[in-house]
């Protein structure tokens, strides 16, 4: 008898010991966190390689008095030669300088200006009288100095300190710099950015005032204006900050998006020249003097960007 | 006959149950002290029987047949297990690395494609658009493939965890572009860029690694397959030795020649050992010229097509790119010089023509290094259009589909060269891995009855001899 309840005692303690937790179950293919892509060359560091701003002061609006003489021997003389102007310019932003996706052409306003160049040069407009080359902003300065190009326009906006090294005819547009956020984000003006990751592209103006600003956005530097607009859409930063000119060009591809908050500088765009080629400064400035009288409105409307920018007038011209 | 067998035979199997001290229990109550007692015993029983000759020529007996059991036991083992590594080789492990090879060509077609559906939206875009999600199929079951391979490897576990994770994004990405580009927003071409940049930055160097990974334990596997039988050899060489040892023995002892017990058993022992002296050989260089001139190959043209891949990812990128293309232009230079050296002859494309050199796949690398040739000429060609500003001319050069001119005839060309010269190659290696696992096939059986002929032979050999001292 004791026998019999010693053996029912052991295999009772087997069976409970059989019944205890095994520890957790195992997850088979642990994910922790997942981190999004990023367009190559996108900077999170929050480091801005601020231009060094000891150019001495100048009102960079003034510019060579327009003329539209191509004498032999000429800037102009020598591109009618060759058959074919060059033009530096933008080919991803759109409203000012993209590749139609559907045609794959080359449009925008800074298209458009480059056209009225060339009609002027070579007497009518013809396609096979321009070849583009599409530059970054980084580039724009190198490949005037090099000769590359006869012309940069590309949202070029004229300072002192680019002064140093290119020429630029008189202002053709005025542009602000403002922010870009998500509608539903709530966000008003910059002063609401501050500790948010906010967009710009490398060497522009527009980064250096990121870094001014006060309370300080966390800046993050991409190659191209488009990749901040990928960034804004895929949640990894809060705001872009660039001329409203190409926030425009962004709200119209994604209408979710809007320009908010005061100007926070002015922008002055021209057309970049190589420095010395003083003849052409002169010939684009009469291009741009019949540009603006004749043609400006028609082109603004085109792009649809008095829908960001409102009513807009032709800058008057400064000449010294 | 028999009964003296089995007179003898415990003795044969338990020398120490021979004679022992009388009064002295076996077994019995107290057995575990016997227990303990046992190897003593043995080596006092052993000594004992080694001190008269009846009792030597039993140990002698008792020895050979041992080792002969011993060299057929291990034989069988180890020849086995050889053959199972050939085979494996051919369905197991080549199979897994040409799945890595198709998650890496796939991926990097992939790429090269996703640029060109951005480019031209016509009929041609929809070419390249079936050609790309035939990629991405491709790369997703191969992905499998590989995946249920990786397991018990740590590296490639980590590989395939990185693919798996990120092509569903990168196809996501790719998607985006697209649907932007269709409504007509630039921003299309900066998803295609990110997608790219993921591409490049995570998944190819993934499916790089995991090609890699493969390819090593190919190799690995192949030396193993092809590497000397040092075991069975010396155990075998030792039994010969010591049949021929026993044989002078016994010729001093009993002044008879021969002993046919032993003749047989050491002729069988002998036949053992040239046999699988030659087959082995025989198939080792089957497995390695398998390998040299099979799977090696196979490797270099795989890498050579990845690099035009590349090459051909970065020619399309470097006109979708806007403005930045120089860095990819950069990078196909890279990836040109990789494919087929400064001079068009040197890189992966010589290399290939240098091991294929005789082999049927030779014509095809001579084929591809034309091809690469003509392509590098019309990616001239692509390069001076764009930079004098003849985008679209340069994209049309770049990207038409019709006609022998353009880069993707040439670049279609070269893949097609190299994708028969891989065919080639995986076919040598299959035929000669085949064949030298066939040279196998009855070894490891004969091994066995040579090593039973051998073991009868030493003991009815002895047992004959043994007869005499009755």
């Amino acid at each position: 008898m004791k026998r019999w309840t010693w053996l029912a005692g052991a295999l009772v303690a087997t069976l409970v010991a059989g019944c205890g937790s095994a520890g957790t179950p195992v997850d088979p293919a642990p994910v922790g966190s997942v981190q999004r892509p990023m367009p190559g060359g996108t900077d999170v560091s929050g480091k801005i390689e601020q231009g060094g701003s000891d150019a001495p002061n100048c009102n960079p609006q003034q510019s060579l008095r327009p003329d539209d003489s191509m004498p032999p021997g000429s800037t102009m003389d020598n591109i009618k030669k060759r058959g074919y102007l060059i033009a530096g310019v933008d080919q991803a932003t759109n409203l000012w300088g993209f590749r139609n996706p559907h045609t794959g052409e080359l449009e925008g306003f800074d298209i458009d200006v480059v056209k009225e160049i060339a009609h002027d040069i070579f007497g009518s407009y013809d396609p096979n009288t321009i070849r583009f080359k599409a530059i970054n902003s980084s580039e724009r300065e190198t490949v005037l100095a090099s000769g590359d190009v006869d012309v940069v326009v590309r949202t070029y906006s004229v300072t002192c300190e680019r002064l140093q090294k290119v020429a630029f005819s008189s202002v053709y547009f005025e542009a602000a710099q403002r922010v870009l956020v998500t509608e539903k984000s709530g966000i008003e003006n910059i002063a609401q950015l501050g500790g948010k990751k906010v967009c710009a592209a490398g060497s522009s103006t527009s980064v250096n005032r990121l870094a001014e600003a006060k309370p300080k956005p966390e800046p993050v530097v991409t190659n191209n204006w488009t990749d901040c607009l990928v960034l804004l859409q895929q949640g990894q930063v809060a705001g872009v900050s660039t001329d409203d000119t190409i926030l425009a060009g962004m709200t119209e591809e994604d209408p979710a998006t809007r320009v908010v908050g005061p100007q926070l500088s002015e922008e002055l765009y021209g057309v970049g020249v190589p420095k010395g080629n003083e003849d052409m400064v002169r010939f684009v400035n009469a291009t741009l003097e019949d540009f603006r009288k004749n043609m400006w409105r028609d082109r603004f409307r085109h792009w649809g960007l008095q829908r960001v920018l409102g009513d807009l007038t032709p800058p008057q011209p400064q000449y010294r | 006959m028999t009964s003296t067998v089995t007179r003898h035979g415990p003795e044969v199997q338990q020398p120490e149950s021979g004679p022992e001290p009388a009064g002295e229990p076996r077994g019995g109550r107290s057995g575990f002290a016997w227990l303990v007692r046992l190897p003593s015993a043995a080596v006092r029983g052993l000594r004992r029987s080694a001190a008269t000759t009846p009792g030597r020529l039993t140990l002698i007996s008792a020895g050979l047949a041992l080792l002969a059991l011993l060299v057929g036991t291990v034989a069988g083992a180890e020849l086995g297990e050889r053959k199972a590594t050939i085979d494996g080789l051919v369905d197991h492990r080549e199979p897994l690395t040409a799945a890595a090879q198709e998650v890496y060509r796939s991926l990097s077609d992939a790429d090269a494609t996703a640029a060109g559906t951005l480019l031209n939206a016509d009929s041609e875009g929809i070419a390249l658009r079936d050609r790309y999600d035939l990629d991405v199929a491709r790369a997703g079951a191969a992905l499998a493939k590989a995946a249920s391979a990786s397991a018990g490897n740590p590296a490639a576990v980590a590989q395939v965890d990185v693919l798996s994770r990120q092509l569903p994004v990168y196809t996501g990405l790719v998607e985006t572009a697209r649907t932007n580009s269709r409504q007509g927003n630039p921003v299309g071409a900066a998803y295609l860029a990110e997608a790219s940049q993921l591409m490049r930055s995570e998944i190819l160097p993934a499916a790089k690694n995991l090609y890699e990974i493969e390819v090593e334990r190919l190799a690995d596997e192949q030396d193993d397959a092809a590497s000397v039988p040092w075991l069975t050899g010396l155990l075998a060489l030792a039994l010969l030795a010591a049949l021929i040892v026993t044989q002078v023995h016994l010729k001093r002892r009993t002044n008879r020649v021969f002993n046919v017990g032993l003749v047989v058993a050491t002729v069988a022992v002998g036949l053992a050992v040239l046999w699988s002296a030659v087959a082995v050989t025989i198939q080792s260089v089957l497995v390695s010229s398998g390998q040299s001139s099979g799977s090696e190959q196979t490797d270099v043209m795989v890498r050579a097509r990845i690099a035009a891949l590349q090459a051909r990812a970065d020619e399309t990128l470097t006109l979708l790119a806007r403005g930045n293309g120089t860095a990819y232009e950069e990078e196909y230079q890279a990836s040109i010089q990789r494919l087929s050296g400064g001079n068009g002859q040197g890189g992966f494309l010589g290399e290939a023509r240098d091991g294929t050199e005789g082999l049927s796949a030779a014509d095809h690398v001579d084929a591809a290094i034309r091809s690469a040739g003509a392509w590098r000429e019309v990616h001239g060609q692509v390069r001076n259009l764009d930079n004098g500003g003849r985008y679209e001319d340069a994209v049309e050069l770049a990207i038409q589909t019709e006609g022998d001119e353009g880069a993707t005839a040439a670049f279609t060309r070269l893949d097609g060269d190299l994708a028969r010269g891989i065919a080639d190659s995986r076919q040598l290696f299959l035929d000669d891995t085949t064949n030298g696992s066939r040279v196998l096939t009855l070894l490891s059986p004969g091994f066995a009855v040579l090593s039973l002929v051998a073991m009868l032979g030493s003991i009815l050999g002895i047992r004959e001899r043994l007869r005499e001292y009755r």
